[in-house]
């Protein structure tokens, strides 16, 4: 069954989430690398309208030694222009195959598919984010996490100029050893550059990077 | 102590740097040509933004260039000679970018 409804999202009823802008301007070409405590990714999308994206997802989790590699939709569901902020609601799901050396596993290829909705509102000085996602590989995993960012940038740059944020994440995985991890990290964005670098309450250092063109 | 005070003169540049960019964005929003076009757009609160409205509107063969200024959140828009784009024409393409319009204003 699930698999079923992994199907039809990999048949175009896809989702995507939303730090970091899943989708981009219409021609925009996005790539991106989030690295913590417990995984290393790279994602690599274009976007043909400003409502949706697609692209190439690769995972590795480290502490069953997962890879994953997928195709990943990411679309904008709905977004809420105002005068002074803005708002948006993603869904952004990825098919593929997750692979595992890790133990028992011993080679294990099995189909893998995520999903989850993202919700972001900011204006020019405060920010806050919530991201959810369900994963299934097959005999390999199976787990669902959730997160959930605020943001204060300490002043308005105007375009060009840098920009600075300093965040708080919270990430939640209800089975994981640690079920909750706290992240206070800085962002940093300039031109087509997306920085962010912190360190998690067990000292695990979290670094990510945008290129946007 | 060298160290020290070459941290402080760095940081104190770096938010030093976004007052000198909004004066020379505010100088160029004042100097644009009769004819252009201003835009009230709502949604408008990051680069990134901006950025998405100067690639859409940079396809337009019409368009010489825009500013976008993110503090009234109004783009210029600056037209080659002889050449426009009409108010529907304009909403779309700021639509396509993912944001609404408030107002436009032309000059007479």
């Amino acid at each position: 069954m699930r698999y079923m409804l992994f199907a039809l999202l990999g048949m175009g009823l896809f989702i995507p989430p939303a730090f970091a802008r899943p989708v981009s301007y219409p021609g925009g070409v996005t790539a991106m690398t989030m690295n913590d405590g417990d995984k290393n990714s790279l994602h690599l999308h274009y976007s043909p309208t400003a409502k949706m994206s697609l692209g190439y997802k690769f995972e590795y989790w480290r502490d069953n030694e997962m890879t994953i590699n997928a195709v990943q939709m990411n679309n904008l569901l709905k977004r809420w222009n105002k005068p002074d902020s803005q708002a948006n609601l993603y869904l952004k799901s990825g098919v593929g195959v997750a692979y595992s050396d890790y133990g028992d596993f011993d080679g294990e290829t099995d189909i893998a598919a995520f999903t989850g909705i993202a919700a972001d509102w900011e204006d020019r000085r405060r920010f806050i984010s919530y991201e959810n996602r369900y994963t299934e590989a097959g005999d390999i995993d199976d787990f669902f996490m959730q997160s959930a960012r605020v943001g204060w940038a300490p002043y308005e740059g105007d375009y060009g100029d840098l920009h600075t944020w300093l965040m708080l994440q919270v990430e939640h995985k209800p089975e994981g050893d640690d079920h909750y991890t706290v992240t206070p990290l800085v962002r940093l964005f300039k031109d087509v550059h997306l920085v962010e670098a912190g360190m998690n309450n067990r000292g695990e250092i979290l670094f990510n990077y945008v290129f946007r063109y | 102590m060298k160290k020290f005070t070459l941290l402080l003169t760095v940081i104190t540049m770096s938010f030093a740097a976004p007052v000198l960019a909004e004066e020379a964005n505010l100088a160029a929003t004042q100097a644009a040509d009769a004819g252009d076009v201003r835009v009230s757009v709502n949604g408008l609160v990051c680069d990134f933004c901006a950025r998405a409205l100067e690639k859409v509107f940079g396809k337009q063969d019409e368009v010489e260039n825009i500013n976008v200024n993110l503090d009234t959140k109004i783009i210029t828009v600056n037209f080659k000679e002889g050449q426009n784009l009409d108010d529907e024409t304009l909403k779309t393409l700021i639509q396509d970018s993912g944001y609404n319009v408030e107002a436009i204003n032309r000059d007479e």
